[in-house]
């Protein structure tokens, strides 16, 4: 049910937004698994990468067993690749060198002639919070989403919302990049055991009218409910707590 | 022959020691804060390898501060290492609280309630319910201390004893407490020094004794003065850096405070408390409410709110926290609204409830006081009335009938009964008063037989 068809398109922005009581965790996880097992895109040979501000690979490979994807051997083969964000670029003002790897990488993926890759950069806003200006990470983002379209590599980018309602300058920047805009919220009516949170898809301003992903309005959002294994989508008013 | 074949586990690496075995996640390990319903906030303790960050943005009270000493002296209690990031750490463990002792106090009762709870409770069964309600279990707002065979995963520990001197000799000297200053100077950026100080010490700890000895890091004021200039982003950088640290070390844990004007937006800007919830495993505030004597009016038996920010789950989706909780009680609806106290000897953590029959602020845990008034009134009416008189008299009517008026009457009863029966003219008037002075907004607490039926 969600993500829609080819949901994360080659050689675009995917920008997720998400809130402390309603983290998009699973949505990355979800993406992942269904990269490595080749659901979403043709290609035989898949890459993905994974830049994350908490390096944690452990919780990937533990979550990824859950929906049957051995994370080891992805990494033994090289196909699967974690970048530790905060490692790279520890002394310095400016996130050059992790755009230099990241490049690199791509370049590799594209000289090999292969499926297609995935980018996933798990959390940009830690970096505003921890010092870095929204204009440098402004330029990262935009050089990061050229980079991965001249490779035709799907980029997801996520991204905190801590003000709801009040969109930050980094998130005007991101939504001027981004193809299609996902928005992970809680509850309005606070914390729920039957509904983790609701799910909007909008369409951001690069997105073309070829592509034909239908969007989902806020009035009419997807719920979700978190399970060990992932999430269970449902449309709003039949989840079973409320039947 | 079977062609099923058991599957043999393969080799589990062995607990260590003070931890168990997470229940919602086999492949991770937790430990206990020291507050046993703290713990089932977490959903069990506080997971190796995640870090809690408490948030007291009220100035007058320091219960983040006791949350940290229940951190620090459940580690000693249970024999992990236990690093501590501050100035004044001999102060700070000075005001640590330790079990009661062996000694003087052989079985400490497990619920351990205080002795007015456990008064209360042998008066409750004094009480007749209705037959429908008497197998009820008791109603129960928190989560009781662990039996006997689990006591060493999370000790119960009593505010009013103190950390003996010797223990924490001993604990100095063969490194179980271990304690890294906070330079403020010569810093590329403050803080980054005790970063890489406790980047030594967990590697120094991971080399020698290996994953068998958890480590608690407990930093109960980053930020303070002592800390030098703190910027926001120094918090951030801080907490970012310490939670990285910890997944590359699993086999620690940290607890974090901030002070108390560091705690709120109003310090850190729009959404600082969201920023600081998604920089660590588990995010609590506690928002007391000394500040507030409304909110103090309005909720007697606690000391605050508690808010859940974030919760740790290291290696799920799902937080261990929403299956197994009692008190949030997320696995059957909606989330429960929680809030602490905290009494002469523990701290505990609560659901919240609005009071019965709206308005009336004591619980119903003892006879209220007026009942027992009306005894009291009751049995000076009786003396009154015959000490005097013979028995015949009081059983001809007159003085007699006038026992059993209700408080309210009695005034004007009593005079009756002194003109119908010439003799007691020396009633007392002091009686009479007594029997005025008690009234009671909200129950009708003047009959005591309400629901005797």
């Amino acid at each position: 049910m969600f993500p829609p068809a080819g949901l994360p398109l080659p050689g675009e922005l995917l920008l997720i937004t998400d809130e402390l009581p309603s983290p998009a965790d699973f949505l990355l996880h979800k993406l992942l698994a269904d990269h490595l097992k080749h659901v979403r895109g043709s290609g035989t040979q898949t890459r993905c990468l994974v830049l994350a501000t908490v390096a944690d690979p452990a919780r990937w490979k533990h979550i990824a067993a859950k929906s049957n994807v051995n994370l080891d051997q992805h990494v033994a083969s090289q196909r699967l690749m974690f970048i530790d964000v905060l490692g790279r670029v520890q002394s310095g003002e400016t996130l050059r060198p992790l755009y230099d790897i990241v490049q690199a990488e791509l370049g590799k993926a594209a000289a090999e002639d292969e499926g297609r890759t995935l980018v996933i950069l798990d959390d940009l806003s830690p970096l505003e919070w921890v010092g870095y200006t929204t204009l440098e990470l402004a330029r990262f983002s935009r050089a990061l989403s050229a980079a991965s379209r001249k490779a035709n590599a799907a980029l997801v980018i996520r991204h905190h919302t801590v003000t709801p309602g009040d969109p930050d300058d980094l998130l005007r920047h991101l939504l001027q990049l981004a193809a299609y805009h996902v928005d992970v919220r809680p509850l309005a009516s606070g914390r729920s055991g039957a509904v983790s949170g609701e799910i909007a898809l909008h369409a951001g301003a690069c997105s073309t009218p070829t592509h034909q992903v239908k969007a989902i309005p806020r009035s009419s959002a997807l719920q979700y409910r978190l399970t060990d294994a992932g999430a269970t989508f449902f449309d709003k008013g039949t989840s079973a707590g409320v039947l | 022959m079977s062609s099923f074949k058991r599957r043999t586990t393969t080799k589990q690496a062995p607990t260590p020691v003070g931890a168990r075995i997470s229940p919602g996640a086999t492949s991770s390990f937790i430990t206990s804060t020291g507050i046993p319903s703290l713990d089932d906030i977490l959903g069990g303790g506080l997971p190796l390898s995640c870090s809690m960050l408490t948030l007291a943005p009220d100035a007058h009270s320091a219960y983040g501060e006791l949350v940290q000493k229940y951190f620090v002296a459940q580690g000693l209690a249970c024999g992990q290492k236990v690093c501590i990031v501050d100035e004044g750490v001999d102060g700070f463990l000075s005001e640590c609280m330790w079990t009661p002792g062996a000694a003087s106090n052989p079985v400490p009762a497990p619920a351990a309630d205080d002795e007015d709870e456990a008064k209360a409770s042998g008066e409750d069964a004094k009480i007749k319910i209705a037959w429908r309600y008497e197998q009820m279990k008791q109603f129960q707002t928190t989560v009781p201390a662990q039996n006997q065979s689990s006591e060493d995963y999370c000790r119960v520990f009593d505010l009013t004893c103190r950390i003996p001197e010797d223990i924490l000799k001993s604990a100095k000297s063969s490194g179980q407490l271990m304690s890294a200053p906070v330079q403020s100077e010569e810093d590329s950026r403050p803080g980054s020094s005790v970063l890489s100080a406790l980047e030594k010490i967990l590697a120094e700890h991971d080399q020698r004794e290996g994953p068998s000895v958890p480590v608690r890091i407990c930093v109960p004021c980053l930020g303070s003065a002592e800390w030098g200039d703190f910027t926001q982003q120094d918090i951030c950088y801080f907490l970012l850096w310490m939670r990285n640290l910890l997944r590359r070390h699993p086999t620690a844990c940290a607890s974090i405070s901030l002070p108390p004007h560091l705690c709120a937006d109003s310090w850190g800007g729009p959404g600082w408390v969201q920023k600081l919830g998604w920089l660590v495993d588990a995010s609590i505030t506690l928002a007391a409410f000394t500040a507030d004597p409304s909110l103090t009016a309005m909720f007697p038996s606690h000391h605050g709110m508690v808010h859940i920010h974030s919760l740790p789950a290291p290696t799920t989706l799902l937080s261990p926290s929403d299956k197994f909780s009692t008190l949030r009680g997320l696995s059957s609806s909606g989330e429960n609204n929680l809030a602490f106290k905290c009494m002469r000897k523990r701290m505990v953590f609560e659901t919240l409830h609005l009071d019965l029959e709206g308005g009336v602020g004591d619980r119903r845990t003892t006879p209220s006081s007026s009942a027992s008034a009306l005894n009291e009134a009751a049995t000076s009416v009786h003396a009154a009335g015959l000490r005097p008189g013979d028995i015949a008299a009081a059983a001809s009517g007159g003085a007699g009938a006038a026992i059993v008026v209700e408080l309210e009457q009695v005034k004007t009863t009593v005079p009756q009964a002194g003109q119908s029966d010439k003799l007691e003219t020396e009633t007392p008037p002091a009686t009479v008063k007594k029997l005025k002075a008690k009234k009671k907004v909200g129950f009708v607490s003047d009959r005591p037989d309400l629901y005797d039926f």
